[in-house]
């Protein structure tokens, strides 16, 4: 028997185990190893508040003929995004794939803003071009994280907005801009819903089987 | 007869494997989402904490975040390679069980 410091007393298991409660604790670490991966799953909110967010832009675009609107839309979501986000995340651990959702999503809104807006004060952004280069950052976005989530339905997403990044740039100007608005709905808004729904059953089935209250 | 594995008595007790599992997978939690995972009571969790830190499985953090304090657990590289050996010996167990 070891009682060296650092290294605990063991216990040997001389006689027949018990395998029902080996099995027990094997199923208890997996659960827990389960449940503690369960909780960086909680984003389809942020899909149907840009979803939204592009919404609005669009109508106050082309109704009030403004060229603030997506700037300004698209910052307030940024703001709205990070305010949510961090009272979310303050109840919640920090994770490896948190912290790398938080990188490519970062990566993808600044890197689309900073071009948009420059294409837009020099005067050389049109529709055919912003639709592809939105449709690809994001196809770009949903494609990492639905891989690093392996998470099926979000690659889907990804190869739409793919699709309707390269289908944009043979199109006319008013089919592009259908085109975006249907994209918007189908891999923000309905896959949106689609995962806040999946992570409530998740969390439901989760929290049915919980209680570890003994030493 | 081989001679079967040793399981550690430090992570054996269930609610702290509950604890070591659970660290497992984030970088690090607060003292109310263990509490909340487990449904354990404010004294056994601390108690328990405060076994996995004695053994160096488990890093503290104690900070204010908005005015409010705060205690933030971490898994350590010692009590990583602790659960590794532990799962590497239970399903060891199990193996010569079957």
């Amino acid at each position: 028997m070891n009682l060296t410091p650092n290294a605990p007393r063991r216990i040997t298991m001389t006689a027949n185990p018990d395998e029902l409660d080996l099995k027990d604790r094997l199923s208890l670490i997996e659960s827990m190893i389960a449940e503690g991966r369960r909780t960086t799953e909680s984003w389809g909110w942020t899909f149907v508040l840009w979803g939204v967010a592009y919404y609005v832009a669009i109508l106050w675009a082309v109704l009030g003929q403004n060229v603030v609107a997506w700037p300004v839309t698209m910052t307030a979501a940024g703001v709205l995004t990070g305010v949510l986000g961090s009272r979310r995340a303050a109840r919640r651990p920090d994770t490896t794939v948190g912290r790398a959702m938080l990188a490519i999503w970062f990566g993808m809104g600044v890197s689309t803003f900073i071009v948009m807006m420059s294409l837009g004060i020099s005067g050389r952004l049109e529709l055919h071009g912003a639709v592809a280069i939105v449709g690809a950052m994001l196809g770009a976005a949903n494609a990492t994280s639905g891989i690093i989530l392996k998470w099926k339905m979000q690659f889907a997403c990804a190869v739409v907005w793919w699709a309707s990044a390269a289908v944009s740039c043979f199109i006319s100007e008013i089919q592009a801009g259908i085109l975006f608005v249907v994209a918007i709905f189908f891999c923000q808004i309905v896959f949106g819903f689609y995962g806040m729904v999946a992570e409530s059953r998740k969390r439901k089935a989760a929290g049915a089987g919980q209680g570890v209250s003994h030493a | 007869m081989p001679d079967l594995p040793e399981l550690n008595p430090v992570i054996h007790g269930k609610l702290r494997l509950a604890l070591l599992s659970l660290l497992s997978s984030v970088e690090e939690a607060e003292f109310t989402w263990l509490r909340s995972k487990t449904g354990s009571t404010d004294g056994n969790l601390g108690a328990q904490l405060l076994k996995l830190e004695e053994a160096g499985y488990v890093a503290i953090e104690k900070k204010f975040v908005q005015r409010k304090p705060q205690t933030l657990y971490r898994m350590t590289d010692d009590g990583r390679t602790a659960l590794t050996e532990y799962v590497s010996a239970l399903r060891e167990l199990l193996g010569s069980a079957i």
